[in-house]
């Protein structure tokens, strides 16, 4: 859609508020705001405020905002009263889980409460058998009893799951409709309307957490909207979800599930708009923070979808096949593989002299030991000061001073008892920072049938353009994009993003059988319902897909089906399609003509991309150190006098490395044997490895 | 301690994170293509990278009582094969009688060559839902002897030279249920030990093969340094403890299970020479099975992280003496051992609680129930021949620890499995689930509360099924320790749709019919610590949660909980003072 005036992103957490204001002429203005805990929605207010009230800003046409508030709702349990009412026999169905311990060899780990505890959660009895027929139909009187109960009981929130109610919706819409009646000042979120898809605990877990969080985005989502009402903003109100897409205020108040996590996606759908800008379409995305690093896969211009996320879980499993750690929600969402691992992270060594790196992290407080607010443990910014790869300095517009001398003191304490010298222990700390980070990389490509060097990195977060070069070596990878103000890039992201919506009806066909008629119903079904939610939104594009497996196996892979009139051609070729990219992604595929099942059908919407008019990020933040200057890095235990630019000095001519480009608040490091170069366009350092370089 | 030659302890870091990330690209690889649901929701496999040598340098996560496996294995398969191991072949093996551990475990072993140099192995093993023998799904806890339980493979060649050895998978082809079933998860194994191949290659282009050879051994040498520095720290003595199962697999008997274990210095050893002779049924196990639990026993009462190779074992010695359940011979059945595992783990955890008390927690359930229920489904298109088999696991509760209360329904920590959706059961087979939860008042008491029992009922949708069940602690409860009591019996009901209704032993195979409904509950998980001393608040909480009733809140834990769901302090401490004196 083409929206004149000013477009303005807004990023809250919990430490910090980004906003950024895309002015109608093209000009990009980003501010860094401390944020307001626990009325996060002042910070909002003010800062798009403030932005727009500045020289670059003018009418605010629209305003998207990505928000942890949810988050940190379930994170902290400061949800509401929330009761879970399901099928008879099956109370404590969230509370078991799916059984899994994320940790092995640990007897002392404790499964996390459940969000609804056991005397908050009823049993109707009804019953829908697995082929969608009714066994017991829902009672109207013990409905309405259940509802005077809940009154009793003082509950806010209503989350409600019976089984196979993917099938066979009527008796959750029946229960919904009598607390309507009897319970009014109560939220309801009925499981077929958040996720109509076979599994009875995630269905449940993800209603569950919808309703946990619901009267509190709510009213949160209210606020942010009366206090721009109140100083003059009246665009309508966007809200960034965990697939990368945006949503309207209104929806989010009923789905706020669909918010929760929407930071690290927010990061990749800006990697993907830059991508798109540089005309480069097959990148992996690395984002590398204080705590951990997450990468993710773009490929042929789109972003891999993932189908669950475990809130506060995915950072302590140790592989991605674990789960358990956390609350479970199965919604569209991005593929992002996390790792412990970030500039916090803090070295140590083990009892038989092994160098470990994280994943505990010196955090935001007291920091790394070099920032000099008391921490004294080495961590990876240490070891990167100690090499010379940022600068000791201030930085961040004086926000942060680093010490040198502080991070030498640090790395000391792992240096000595190996016998090594500092820099030996700077530089290993940097490798085996490195060997972890790689394993997030490989497990959305390697582990997926990419090859990594089919594919550019593009490195953001604080502390990714140190590291981005030195990776991509390590993964054989010939290309590495800086973006401009790759520390504040999830705030670009909200800007790239579209209106979007997903619907599923879990099936079960065989491909080889399947009539076209009952899929083009059921995609029928599902345009309907998304017509409604994608109103006021134009130019829609629809994306059709199919999840398919070979009879016996749970897991399924997704497949793309095409638009137009479902034709039996168009079905007859969806084996093809499957097998090949079952043998892509697993390397086998089963005997010739094995059976095939359609297990689900998924539909989203697309609303129009944001316009494209000119994206100038260059000028958004002050650049970093003066020009002319040099540091000495130490790489693979040579000294190396590096001449120190920023940004700005960089032109479309590649400049050879070893090069340092300081920044607002990191320092992208251009290893010798390879070139950097400044899109003009985009700000974008182009990082290209010589065809000598290994 | 052996020292070598320094190893730059960066690059071991970096080559250890490599393999590790290797072994876990297997993993995922087995589970998302496999399709017997053992493998897929049991997570019922392992997946191993091994040097030259074939010591183990990495595993995926997976069940932990694989760990003795794959040595065992590939002590046999060198034994057998030696020199004439070639680039492009691929072993199996499932004999228990030549390296194997029941015959459902199939062993999928790579040899990885560069420049037609042998650089190590990739490995892989996994729990197929039917080998052939007797009954459906092979497993059945009256098998008497091997030859019930299905094919034996002992060492073959399934790929020669990279051509698959057709003669071989025509005779499994003869010989299971399901082959496209049996076939789909050897090719899932088979590919995941591809892609660890290639990636080992890539590794050790980079490193060169001989220091790569070096620094996995230094791996090795590195993680048996790390569990010798924790052992050392624990006190020195010997402490026993028995524990029981309560079936020989056929009739209801008590089993002994008898550990005697020594911590000497750096090193600790596990006797189970005085444990049962073996049994009639097939619960016997091999010696490399019993060498995995001991492992779990004492890398669970680990503080530190150890890394999964050889070197974590050596300070660990297992005893046991063939011709008793922990030690098979010929021709004992084993396809049911993993109950014997769990009691060995038991026992072995008895005798380590008396060592290092703040280490080791209650007994949990007991372990995972196994129901398997199999037959002819009604025509609906989806069959191979009408046929299915339905692996049902009910997967278990903790025991209370020194620190917490046992946690309400996780799996085993042994086995990482999960439980299978009721809506997916429901929809593949034809069976229905009519109730799933938590069991009230089956926790054992304690400072700590142990872990309610779960409970799961099945009504049987079709007729002449045949139904296999394997569960245990009927008679012997999961024991409590530090005072706390025992968790709740585990129990087998079966009610005809007249209104009959008959007990069942725990270990039993029978053939039930369309109408029928099995009820079956686990134990409960033993309580840890002085059940007087718990919180009065916390029973509240138990009471209010329907998870302790007032009348057991007021038995087990002297607290009076009023009517309106709050502790009456006053009858509380009188009655706590009058138990205590009592």
């Amino acid at each position: 859609m083409t929206v004149a005036g000013a477009r303005v992103g807004v990023d809250v957490g919990g430490t910090f508020t980004d906003v950024i204001l895309h002015g109608a002429e093209g000009r990009v203005v980003i501010r860094k705001l401390l944020s307001t805990p626990p009325s996060y929605d002042l910070a909002v207010v003010e800062a798009v405020g403030g932005l727009a009230a500045g020289p670059a800003g003018g009418p605010v046409a629209e305003v998207v905002h990505g928000t942890t508030v949810a988050t940190n709702a379930v994170l902290e349990r400061r949800g509401s009263r929330t009761a879970l009412v399901t099928t008879a026999g099956f109370r404590d169905v969230l509370e078991l889980r799916r059984l899994r311990i994320p940790h092995m060899y640990d007897l002392f780990w404790r499964k996390p409460p459940p969000l609804v505890e056991r005397h908050l959660r009823f049993e109707l009895n009804e019953r829908v058998a697995a082929d969608g027929t009714v066994v017991r139909a829902l009672d109207d009187g013990e409905s309405r009893a259940l509802a005077d109960r809940l009154r009793e009981m003082r509950v806010q929130s209503v989350a409600v799951c019976f089984l196979h109610s993917y099938l066979y919706p009527e008796h959750e819409l029946r229960f919904g409709a009598i607390l309507a009646e009897e319970l009014p000042e109560a939220n309801v979120s009925l499981s077929s309307e958040i996720l109509r898809e076979q599994r009875e605990y995630e269905r449940s877990a993800t209603t569950v957490v919808n309703a946990y969080v619901r009267p509190l985005m709510s009213s949160y989502i209210d606020r942010i909207r009366s206090g721009l009402d109140e100083i003059g903003i009246d665009g309508p109100l966007q809200i960034m979800q965990s697939s990368g897409g945006v949503m309207t205020a209104e929806d989010a108040k009923q789905r706020p599930v669909f918010a929760l996590e929407s930071g690290p996606a927010a990061g990749v759908v800006a990697a993907r708009g830059m991508g798109q800008r540089l005309g480069v379409d097959n990148l992996l995305a690395f984002d590398m923070g204080g705590t951990t690093a997450k990468a993710s896969l773009i490929e042929d211009g789109a972003i891999s979808r993932g189908r669950e996320y475990e809130v506060g879980g995915s950072m302590s499993a140790g592989s991605r096949l674990i789960r358990g750690a956390g609350e479970l929600l199965r919604i569209p969402t991005i593929d992002i593989a996390e790792v412990g691992a970030g500039g916090g992270s803090i070295a140590w060594i083990d009892p038989a002299g092994g160098l470990q790196v994280g994943p505990r992290s010196a955090g935001a407080d007291p920091g790394p030991a070099c920032y000099a607010r008391g921490g004294v443990e080495p961590t990876v910014t240490d070891a990167n000061v100690l090499l010379g790869y940022m600068p000791a300095a201030t930085v961040a517009d004086g926000q942060v001073s680093i010490s040198a001398e502080y991070a030498e003191q640090a790395v000391l304490r792992v240096a000595e008892p190996l016998g090594l010298t500092p820099l030996e222990a700077a530089s290993g700390i940097h490798r085996i920072a490195n060997a972890r980070m790689t394993r997030a990389l490989r497990a959305v490509s390697s582990e997926k049938g990419r090859d990594p060097r089919d594919f550019a990195l593009i490195a953001y977060g604080g502390a990714g353009p140190i590291h981005a070069a030195g990776l991509a070596e390590d993964l054989g990878m010939r290309t590495v994009l800086v973006p401009a103000v790759a520390g504040l890039f999830s705030a670009v992201g909200l800007l790239f993003a579209r209106p979007e919506f997903h619907e599923v009806r879990t099936c079960h066909l065989d491909v080889d059988a399947a009539d076209p008629a009952v899929l083009a119903a059921l995609f029928a079904e599902m345009e309907a319902k998304l017509v409604h939610a994608l109103d006021g939104y134009s130019e829609v594009e629809w994306a059709r897909t199919a999840d398919l497996r070979y009879g016996g196996q749970s897991w399924e892979v997704e497949i793309g089906f095409p638009a137009g009139t479902i034709a039996a051609e168009a079905v007859a070729a969806l084996r093809a399609r499957f097998e090949d990219e079952h043998e892509r992604l697993y390397g086998v595929k089963d005997q010739a003509g094995s059976p095939v099942e359609i297990r689900a059908l998924r539909l989203a919407a697309l609303g129009a991309a944001p316009t494209a008019r000119s994206f100038q990020l260059d000028g958004a933040c002050v650049a970093g150190s003066a020009a002319g200057s040099s540091r000495l890095i130490h790489i693979d235990g040579d000294d190396v006098e590096t001449p120190v630019r920023t940004r700005s000095s960089l032109g479309d001519a590649p400049e050879p490395g070893p090069l340092l480009v300081d920044e607002y608040d990191t320092t992208v490091v251009v290893p010798d044997g390879w070139s950097a170069r400044r899109d003009a366009a985009t700000g974008t350092l182009v990082l290209d490895r010589g065809a000598d370089g290994h | 301690m052996v020292t070598r030659a320094r190893v730059d302890p960066i690059t071991l870091q970096i080559v250890g994170n490599a393999l590790a990330s290797m072994a876990d690209e297997m993993a995922t690889t087995i589970c998302r293509t496999a399709h017997s649901t053992v493998v897929r929701d049991g997570m019922d496999f392992s997946a191993v990278v091994c040097d030259a040598k074939g010591r183990t340098v990495a595993q995926a996560v997976s069940v932990p009582f694989h760990l003795g496996s794959i040595p065992t294995a590939m002590e046999t398969l060198l034994a057998r094969y030696g020199h004439r191991i070639r680039p492009g072949d691929v072993f199996v093996l499932n004999d228990p009688f030549d390296g194997g551990m029941h015959l459902q475990d199939i062993f999928v072993f790579k040899p990885v060559h560069l420049d037609g140099e042998l650089i190590g192995f990739t490995a892989t093993t996994a729990h197929h839902g039917d080998v052939g023998g007797r009954l459906p799904g092979s497993s059945a806890c009256d098998n008497t002897e091997i030859f019930q339980e299905g094919i034996r493979l002992p060492w073959l060649r399934l790929y020669a030279e990279g051509e698959p050895v057709e003669d071989v998978f025509k005779i499994i082809e003869a010989n299971v249920r399901i082959p496209r079933m049996t076939f789909g998860d050897l090719a899932a194994q088979v590919a995941a030990c591809s892609v660890a191949e290639r990636a080992l290659v890539a590794l050790a282009e980079r490193h060169g093969a001989g220091p790569l050879a070096e620094l996995m051994d230094a791996l090795i040498d590195y993680t048996e340094r790390l569990v010798r520095q924790e052992i050392a720290t624990w006190p020195d003595g010997t402490a026993s403890f028995t524990d029981y199962l309560g079936s020989d697999g056929v009739d209801v008997c008590d089993v002994p299970i008898t550990a005697h274990v020594t911590i000497a210095g750096d090193e600790i050893t596990a006797d189970l020479t005085d444990s049962a002779p073996m049994v009639r049924g097939s619960l016997n196990s091999t010696r490399s099975f019993v060498k995995a639990c001991v492992y779990q026993a004492v890398r669970a009462a680990l503080t530190v992280e150890v890394p999964n190779t050889a070197g974590a074992f050596r300070p660990i010695h297992v005893l046991t003496k063939p011709g008793t359940i922990a030690d098979v011979v010929m021709p004992g059945a084993s396809s049911m051992r993993g109950v014997t595992g769990f009691r060995v783990l038991d026992a072995v955890s008895g005798a380590l609680a008396q060592l290092l008390p703040d280490r080791v927690p209650a007994a949990g359930e007991g372990g995972n129930t196994l129901a398997i229920f199999g037959g002819e489904r009604p025509q609906d298109g989806w069959s191979d021949g009408g046929r299915f088999i339905f692996y049902e696991l009910v997967v278990g509760t903790w025991g209370g620890t020194p620190e917490a209360d046992g946690n309400d329904g996780l799996t085993n920590p042994a086995s990482l499995a999960a439980n299978i959706p009721v809506e997916v059961a429901e929809s593949e087979y034809p069976i229905v689930v009519e109730r799933y939860g938590l069991v009230p008042d089956s926790g054992g008491a304690g400072l700590h509360r142990g872990g309610l029992a779960i409970e799961r009922v099945w009504r049987c949708l079709t007729p002449r099924t045949s139904l296999i069940v394997r569960s245990d602690r009927v008679k012997h409860p999961p024991y409590g320790l530090a005072g706390g009591g025992p968790g709740g019996l585990s129990t087998n009901v079966l009610r005809h749709p007249n209104g009959s209704e008959e007990v069942l032993a725990p270990m039993f195979s029978i053939e039930i019919e369309a109408g029928d409904v099995y009820e079956h509950r686990t134990a409960g998980g033993g309580g840890w610590g002085d059940p007087l001393e718990r919180d009065p608040a916390a029973v509240a909480d138990d009471v209010l949660n329907e998870k302790v009733s007032a009348e057991a809140a007021r038995r087990l834990y002297a607290v009076v909980v009023a009517r309106d769901g709050t502790v009456d302090l006053e009858q509380t401490t009188a009655l706590r003072v009058e138990r205590r004196s009592a």
